[in-house]
């Protein structure tokens, strides 16, 4: 059995992959809503997308919708596979393997 | 990195609430443009028929002809939403599948229990079929979300307590807070 991924582990970049994988593959989500459906703060999302997206988990697209400016981000094909490893490894250990 | 099965049961139980939290919000913006259609097409018919009574037997056929036109371009354009490339996650294929079994499933409901009961009057055949939508709309919402629940209970009060208090006015009440309540909800299910 393969082992635990350090980074998706972390408790809020879990919630993210998992909220971000439960959308139809290649589908956007803002900054704002995914924060407001994780209930946390800017900073605290700020860091934890960082260092998902320098893991090569999430993209991450800055543009203008007129003069506001919108940040999205998604689950690339490599953060979804990531993702399903790691919940595999927690149910396996769940399961009594290990 | 040590991962203990307590963590593991934890982790996996924040997934399945991340999961449930989208798959409830994908439901309430699928679904708000249709209470918003819906509602016009409420406030139109019954409006209409009751400020205009000897026009009443057009007033359904072109809401309802509207409003099935409306719903069906709608469900298509939120089917082409998806960015080039995206695919159905199982969460969307499965609502997806489940909500056009539903309709169905409605549809013939509610002619099933129109041609039993025979309802004699218009006031009787309006609340009857009216009825059904908000006690479907409750018992979605405990599966789907409460915002959804908290529609269909304001919907279902407004129509008994229109059709049990003010039953000479029943249309208006019926156009402005059963139409004006599906109106709203929809708009509030846009924001969620």
């Amino acid at each position: 059995m393969e082992g635990p991924d350090e980074i998706i582990h972390q408790s809020t970049r879990l919630r993210i992959a998992a909220t971000l994988n439960s959308l139809p593959s290649g589908e956007l989500m803002e900054f704002g809503k995914l924060k407001s459906i994780l209930g946390a703060t800017d900073g605290n999302m700020a860091t934890h997308l960082a260092a998902l997206e320098k893991a090569g988990y999430i993209a991450v697209e800055k543009d203008f919708v007129g003069k506001k400016p919108r940040t999205r981000v998604n689950l690339t094909r490599v953060g979804r596979k990531a993702f399903e490893r790691h919940v595999a490894y927690l149910k396996d250990l769940l399961a009594g393997g290990n | 990195m040590n991962v203990t099965r307590e963590e593991a049961a934890k982790a996996l139980d924040d997934i399945g609430k991340a999961s449930d939290r989208v798959f409830q919000l994908k439901g309430y913006h699928h679904g708000a443009p249709h209470f918003i259609i819906w509602g016009l097409v409420w406030l139109f018919a019954n409006c209409g028929s009751y400020f205009m009574p000897e026009y009443r037997e057009y007033f359904w056929p072109a809401g309802l002809a509207f409003g099935f036109v409306a719903s069906t371009i709608t469900g298509i354009l939120q089917s082409r939403k998806w960015p080039k490339g995206a695919t159905a996650s199982a969460a969307e294929r499965r609502f997806g599948s489940r909500m056009g079994m539903t309709a169905g499933v409605v549809m013939a409901f509610i002619i099933a229990i129109v041609f039993i009961a025979s309802p004699e009057t218009s006031r009787e055949v309006n609340a009857m079929i009216s009825i059904v939508f908000p006690f479907l709309y409750m018992a979605g919402g405990i599966w789907a979300g409460w915002r959804l629940f908290a529609i269909g209970f304001v919907t279902a009060a407004a129509i008994i307590g229109g059709y049990i208090w003010i039953p000479e006015h029943f249309e208006l009440w019926m156009g402005l807070f059963g139409g004006g309540s599906l109106l709203a909800g929809g708009i509030w299910l846009r924001t969620a």
